[in-house]
This record gives C-alpha cells, structure tokens and sequence, in this order.
C-alpha cells in the first residue's frame, strides 16, 4: 500500500513539474526533416529538400575527395552524393545502413546526402532551436543551426548548398 | 749371446781342428825342407869327393909316370894307366854332378884340355924314356915339362874345392835356419793352442753347466714338492734359455694344475658332505612320504564317497536345467514381443520429426513474408515523408495532404511495430521448432537405445537358453565322470600300496648311497692333503 502510494504521489510530482505549452506564434514554426546517421539525430529544413529515397545503385567517381561517395540516378536525374560523416570529420560510430539518400536542392546547387534512417517531419519553433555548445566540435559551425531540446542537430541546409568546398573542379594531371 | 750351444761346441772344435792342421802342414812343410836342404849338403861333399879323386888319380897317374921314368921297370906304369883310364869317367861323373852350376861347369870345361894336355906330355916323356933312356926324360922333366900344367889343373881344382865349401856353408847354414823355425813353430805353438783350447773349453762348460745346474736344482726343489721357486730369465734365446722358458712354463702349469685340482678337491669336499646331507634330509623325507601315503590312502577312500554324493547332485541339478531352459524360452518370447512395440515407436517418433522439419521450414518461409512486409512498410514510410515534402511544397493547400502523409506515415510505422511483434513470435516458434527437433533426436535415440538392450536382453535369454541346455548336458556327464572317479579312487589305492613299497626301496638305497659317499668324503680329504704337500 505504501509503496503504490508513494509511486502515484510521484507521478503526479513528475506532472507537475512539467511547463505549460503556451500558445504560440505559428509563423515561427519551422518544418524540419529528422534523419539518423551514424547514431546522431540530425535536421535539416524541409524547404530545401526535393524529396527521400532509398539508395539503390550508385557509381563511384575517380579523382573526387573522398566524401562524395559517387553518383545515383534519380528519376533519369544524375545526382553526386555526399557522406557529411566524412565531410564533417565525424569518428565513424558504429554500423549504419546509409541506405537512405536526402536531395537538397535550392536554384544553383543540387545534390544527396547519406542517412541511416529516415524517421519523419516534424514542425519546430525557430525559438526552440538553442545555439550550437561548445561541446560540439568537429563541424565546422557553420553548417550548423543550432541544437534542439532533444538533442537534434539543426543543419544550415544554404551553407550546404552555397559552400565552395563541395564544388569540386579539379582536372587530372597527365 | 746369439749363438746356440751347438753352434759354440762346433766352433770350438773347428779352431781345435784348424789349429792341429796348422802344426801338421808346418811340420810337413819344414820337414820336406830341412830333407832337401840335407840333400844338398851331401851333394856338395859328393862334388868335393869327387874333385879330390880326380885330383888324386891325376897325381896315381904322375907317381907312375915318375917311378917308372926314375926305374925303367915298366910295372912302375900300372899306377899311370890306371890313374889314366880312370880320370875321364871321374871326369864325366863330376860334369854330371856340378851341371846345374854354371861356374863350377865353366872351371871343369877349362880343367878338361889341360889334363889332355898334361897326360899328353907325361906319355911323350914315357916314351922319351922307353927310348931314349932316362936322361933325356929327366932333361924333359926338367924343362918343365907338363909342370905348369899340373899347377894350374891343381889350381882350377883348389878353386872348385872351395867353392863347393862355401856352397855347403851356405847350405849348411839355410838347414841351420829351418831346424830353428821348427823348432820354435813346435816350442811355442803347442802351449799357445793348449792355452786357447783350454779356455774355450772352460767357457763352453761354463756357460753350459752353469745354467743347468740352476734348472737342476730348480726340478730337485719341484720333486721335493716346492713350487714356489722359478728359475730367473737370463735373457738367453739358445738351447738353455729354451729350457729354461719351457721350465718356467711347466712350473706355472704345475701350479695351476695344482690349484685347479685343490679346487676340484674341495668342490668334491664340500658337495659330498652336502651331498650326505641331502641324503640324510631324502631319508627323512622318504619317512614322511611314508606317512603321507597312509594319510593319502584314507583321503581316497573320502573322496570315493563324496563322489557318490556328487553324482546324487548332479542328477539334480540336471532337473534344474531343464526347467530353466523351459522358463528362459517364455522370457524370450516376451522380449521379442517388446521389441516390436519399440520398432512401432521408432516409426511414430520419424514421423514426428518429419513433421516438425516441415514446420520449421515452414516458419522460414514466414520469416521471408515479414522481410518483404518490412520493406514495403520502410518505402511506405519514406513515401509518406516524401508526400509531407510535397504538401509543405505546396503551402497552405496541401495542409490537409501533410495530415494524410503523417497517417500514412502512422500507418507505415504501425505496420512495422506489427511486423516486428510478427518476428518475434515467429522467432519463439522457431526456437520451440528447434527444441521439439531436438527432442525427437532424444527421443529417437532412446528408443534405438531401448531397441539395443532389449536385443540384448533377448541375446542374454538365449544364451541362458543354450547354458542351461549346456548344463543338462554337462549334468549327465558328471554323472559319468563320477562313476569313472570311483573306479578310478580304487586303482590309487593300488597305486598308492606301490609307492609304499618303492619308498622302503628307496630307503634301503639311500643307506647304500651314504656309505658310498662317505667312502668318496674320505677319498676326497686324501686327494687334498696330497695336494697340500705341493708349496705354491
């Protein structure tokens, strides 16, 4: 008897120790896409996103840096695809399925990053977004938004696509 | 000291030899000389004889010539003729004497003419006389007539004369000599070679009987029964050194032979008092066979009677056999039986597993229906993420097309939550499959293992079934065999009277045997005090 008692009495203390949701400003709201890869959660703005599907095929491109993984076709499109745990100088954690392929794509640049696993949208506050910690090294900050409350990394979707380092133009030398 | 005795004893009487040849041809030698030497001597008195005649008829033949010229009477003259006709052949004679001397030749060649010449005158001065009386004669003789003459033959012959005695001094004095050379040949040499053959002698004697007399007193020593002694080597490869080598070999072999028998003697001592003493234990144990056989006889007589019983026994349990062979036919009936029931089993127990096998193939395929659900259930997800994309593309008209993407994408994640429950069910069963195969394996295995021991257990009847034929038969042959028994207990109480008697044999020969052995004790005692007289 004490016991359920004592469990109850501290549900209720768990209850209420939670903050109200106030009503917001639904025009801060955000949509975003949750992706897992290697053992993080990740988000990137659905506004930039052409669509997901899986990885099928791909063809691997001589004489790219290392973190374009090769070239998919998508729809009889040719797109190069991006590892950002290379890109970004990640430790590699763990066996993921990278399996899953998320276009980017905004009026100059297009092009798919690896994902593990695809988990869904989601619709976020912009003021939920908290700025980058400290902790976070390793990428560089400014591909990065911010953190979530739950530990997802917000990724810039336009620093991706405007960044020089990605366009390769290198010719091979005879 | 190579050389043999034989060798030495020949030499010496070789230089005894050589040197008895040596006076022998000395003497010879010097005697022929002294012989031929005389020889000449006499020759030159025979020469000088002979000048002296000549001279001497010469002068007959002037005093006959003389007496008659002084008388007239004409025997006055025989003197003359006979001094005349006897001078040539004395003349003659002496040529041959002197002829192997050439001065003494050359004066009788000159000496001939002159007294040619003188009897020439003294017969002119004859016949002046004869005729003319003596006057005329004497004035002949006076003139000289033949004078000179007869001085120089008288001086020719004066000369051989003397020359003839120098010769014989000379000869004489070569005669003188030789005489001497024997003499002192004979003086000197007889002593010298006595000397030197005595010496050899006394060596030859010396190195011989030295030595034996060592081995002498060495075989005196043996005979007195010493053979400690051994005769010191000398080194010497001779006759003696020989003798010595083979003594001190025979004084060895000797001393061996003599403890080898000492040996033998008390080998012989001591296996013949242990020998007495086997015999004196065979005596004793000739008594107790004695005893024993009496005890034996009895036994016999025991075991003639427990075989009779045995035989009694024996009917028995030839009974007993045979109702066991009855009951172990019943026992493998029912063991046959069970082991049909057991094969039934066998086969309900492989249709079991077969069974099972078919589920568990079964499940598998199920496995693979949930692998397809499950992707179906991911593209639908990324289908739904994919249409939310398009709807906030689409802005405010596709608000009610994101809510049907997010159910969509409920329903994608609902049927993956599904298939996962799916797997693991299937999983549980999977692993249930599993068991009951291994149960049925179990299952099989023992009822092999029950097929196993009743095919034992029937094996075991049967030969309980054959053992107890086995042992009616057996049964019946006991029977036999102590019938045999019986029969055979009576011919060992024969068997056993017989030994009795060979014992009392025995035992009178034993007596015998140990009087002979002492005899043999007594001998061999002898034999050793023989023996001991020899010193080692």
């Amino acid at each position: 008897m004490k016991k359920e008692i004592h469990s109850l009495l501290k549900m209720r203390a768990v209850a209420m120790a939670f903050e109200p949701e106030q009503k917001r400003d639904t025009s801060t709201i955000t949509e975003i896409i949750e992706f897992a890869l290697a053992a993080e959660s990740y988000g990137i703005e659905s506004a930039f996103v052409r669509e997901v599907c899986t990885l099928k095929d791909f063809t691997p491109l001589p004489g790219v840096p290392s973190f374009i993984l090769g070239i998919v076709n998508v729809h009889g499109q040719i797109l190069p695809v991006l590892n950002l745990n290379i890109f970004f100088n990640l430790p590699d954690r763990g066996l993921g399925e990278l399996n899953k392929v998320i276009i980017l794509c905004d009026d100059q640049m297009e092009f798919g990053i690896l994902a593990d696993e695809v988990n869904g949208t989601k619709a976020i506050y912009r003021e939920e977004i908290l700025p980058v910690p400290l902790t976070i090294t390793g990428i560089g900050e400014k591909y990065l938004k911010g953190v979530t409350k739950d530990h997802m990394i917000i990724l810039s979707a336009e620093s991706l696509l405007s960044d020089k380092n990605i366009v390769v133009n290198e010719e091979v030398n005879q | 000291m190579k050389l043999t005795i034989g060798t030495k004893i020949y030499a010496g009487y070789f230089l005894a030899i050589v040197i008895i040849i040596f006076f022998g041809v000395t003497a010879y030698l010097n005697t022929g000389k002294l012989l031929s030497d005389s020889k000449w001597v006499t020759h030159s008195n025979e020469v000088k004889n002979n000048i002296t005649s000549v001279l001497s008829a010469m002068q007959d033949a002037e005093t006959g010539q003389r007496g008659y010229i002084i008388t007239g009477n004409e025997s006055y003259l025989a003197p003359y003729f006979q001094g005349r006709d006897s001078i040539y052949p004395k003349l003659k004679e002496l040529k041959g004497l002197i002829i192997d001397n050439e001065n003494q030749t050359h004066r009788a060649d000159l000496v001939k003419p002159l007294i040619e010449k003188k009897l020439a005158k003294m017969e002119e001065i004859i016949q002046i006389r004869r005729s003319k009386g003596f006057a005329s004669a004497e004035a002949g003789i006076v003139a000289g007539m033949g004078k000179q003459t007869m001085d120089s033959i008288r001086a020719i012959l004066a000369e051989m004369t003397n020359d003839e005695n120098r010769l014989l001094i000379e000869r004489r004095s070569i005669m003188e000599v030789t005489y001497q050379k024997t003499n002192s040949a004979v003086l000197w040499g007889i002593p010298i070679s006595v000397i030197i053959l005595a010496l050899i002698g006394f060596s030859i004697t010396r190195n011989v009987a030295k030595p034996l007399r060592q081995v002498t007193r060495t075989a005196e020593s043996i005979a007195n029964g010493d053979l400690s002694g051994n005769i010191a080597s000398s080194g010497r490869n001779d006759e003696i050194g020989a003798l010595m080598q083979s003594f001190n070999k025979m004084i060895i072999m000797l001393r061996e032979q003599n403890q080898e028998i000492l040996k033998g003697v008390n080998i012989i001592a001591s296996t013949s008092s242990q020998i007495l003493t086997s015999t004196a234990q065979i005596a004793t144990g000739s008594a107790e066979t004695a005893a024993a056989i009496s005890q034996t006889t009895t036994t016999v007589e025991e075991v003639r009677q427990a075989s009779q019983l045995s035989s009694q026994k024996a009917k028995n349990l030839s009974d007993s056999a045979n109702m066991v062979a009855r009951v172990s036919l019943d026992g493998q009936n029912a063991v046959d039986e069970t082991v049909a029931g057991i094969n039934n089993i066998s086969k309900q127990m492989d249709e079991i597993a077969q069974t099972v096998i078919l589920l568990s193939e079964q499940s598998q395929s199920i496995g693979g229906i949930i692998a397809s659900v499950t992707n179906l259930a991911d593209q639908s997800n990324l289908l739904a993420v994919n249409a939310a994309i398009e709807a906030a593309k689409a802005g405010e008209q596709g608000k009610g097309f994101a809510v049907v993407a997010q159910e969509i994408r409920n329903l994608a994640e609902q049927s993956k939550q599904a298939t996962m429950q799916v797997r693991k069910i299937l999983n549980d069963v999977q692993k249930a499959t599993n068991a009951a195969v291994l149960a049925t394996e179990q299952g099989n295995r023992a009822v092999e293992a029950g097929v196993k021991k009743s095919a034992q257990a029937g094996e075991a009847i049967r030969t309980l079934t054959e053992s107890s034929r086995e042992a009616v038969q057996i049964a019946t042959q006991i029977v036999a065999s102590s019938q045999q028994q019986l029969i055979g207990m009576d011919q060992i109480g024969m068997a056993m009277q017989n030994i009795n008697q060979a014992g009392m044999e025995t035992s009178i020969s034993m007596t015998q045997a140990e009087e002979a052995l002492t005899n043999l004790h007594e001998l061999g005692q002898k034999l050793k005090e023989l023996v001991e007289q020899f010193k080692m």
